[in-house]
């Protein structure tokens, strides 16, 4: 502990090192013997501790619970906002369907797959997304319904 | 005697693991990465191991806590957090470490980390008026300021300076403690004192005795 590559944060910290590394070292009976010489009560001083450790417990299990809670009201939320973000596939067609028509209508436009009934449903999905990136899908979800 | 692997060796692979959390694997709930969870102790383990504790484990932990220990941080509260932190999962176990010298490698990391954020802490400074003082506060570059660093180093050597007083009387001792700041090696610090091996380790004992009467809550000022 008291080597040159100890990279103690500080050089007192060295120090505490060592004093620390030598009481872990020690034996029992000589822990014991000198915290009796200094009129400290072993038996006494580990239940203070014990007492100190279980209130901390306490409090930390206190935390966790608190924790858990936000995190389960949380998990909720999520869960209601994913449920309104699934696709009806029938609208979603509808849209591609509007988009395809208004296309073919001379808008300047033109579009690979003509007929959205030739697609599967993940090929609509993803053109639905392509346009929307590409800015050329109507914001209202609602279009293109029949 | 504790036999196992000694405090250096437990914070290198703390780091290691630490290192691991850092390069962003997946986090559980408690901060800590999938691997670490592998190999550390549970925190029902870690209860376990904390109330099992023997009078003589709490008194090492005593000891330990006041070796730490600075203005900043007293020996209690340093031993507190380290519970708190074992608990609340901030810092794993690993299994093949004993709770005491986890504890211990602990304290020694938070007091670091206190005595860092200490440094780092703006001190706020009242904006004066004509009138007298106001309740605005200028709030100063949180960076390491030239001050804090010079009242950090003022404290260091006060503390230097109460430790080498108590040694006035026996100057192999106080060669050992400046040698043992400085970073000398157990067998250099033999060399320069003179002292073989037993004259050495008993002179640790005298020494290491004398700060545990002096400071037994830990160094103030």
């Amino acid at each position: 502990m008291t080597g040159k590559n100890d990279k103690a944060a500080r050089p007192l910290g060295r120090l505490a090192d060592s004093l620390a590394e030598d009481i872990l070292n020690m034996s029992d009976a000589e822990v014991l013997a000198e915290f009796r010489e200094g009129g400290g009560d072993p038996e006494q001083h580990a239940a203070e501790m014990r007492a100190m450790f279980e209130k901390g417990l306490l409090a930390v299990n206190k935390a966790r619970l608190a924790s858990a809670k936000a995190g389960a009201a949380a998990g909720r939320a999520a869960a209601r906002a994913s449920v309104g973000n699934i696709v009806d596939i029938a609208d979603a067609r509808a849209r591609l369907r509007a988009v395809i028509e208004h296309a073919n209508s001379g808008s300047g436009l033109t579009l690979a797959a003509r007929k959205e009934d030739e697609l599967s449903d993940a090929d609509v999905l993803g053109m639905l997304e392509e346009l929307a990136e590409l800015g050329l899908l109507d914001d209202d979800p609602e279009a293109g319904k029949s | 005697m504790r036999t196992s692997k000694g405090v250096s060796d437990i914070r290198r692979h703390m780091s290691a693991q630490g290192a691991l959390s850092r390069i962003g694997e997946r986090k559980g709930t408690e901060g800590v990465s999938l691997q670490e969870a592998a190999s550390a102790k549970s925190r029902a383990e870690i209860v376990e191991a904390i109330r099992g504790l023997s009078p003589t484990d709490w008194v090492r932990l005593k000891k330990v806590a006041a070796y730490y220990a600075r203005p900043a941080i007293p020996a209690q509260d340093l031993l507190q957090e380290a519970l708190v932190r074992a608990l609340d999962g901030s810092r794993v176990c690993p299994v093949h470490v004993d709770a005491v010298r986890f504890l211990a490698e602990a304290m020694r990391s938070i007091a670091d980390g206190e005595q860092e954020k200490a440094e780092r802490r703006p001190a706020l400074v009242p904006i004066e008026e004509s009138g007298g003082a106001t309740e605005a506060m200028n709030c100063p570059d949180p960076a390491p300021g030239v001050e804090a660093r010079i009242a950090q180093a003022e404290q260091e050597s006060r503390m230097r300076a109460d430790l080498l007083a108590l040694f006035e009387d026996d100057p192999a001792a106080k060669d050992i403690v400046e040698g043992t700041i400085e970073g000398m090696t157990a067998e250099e610090l033999r060399e320069l004192t003179g002292l073989d091996r037993t004259a050495y380790d008993s002179k640790r004992k005298l020494i290491r005795r004398r700060i545990d009467k002096r400071y037994p809550e830990g160094w103030q000022p």
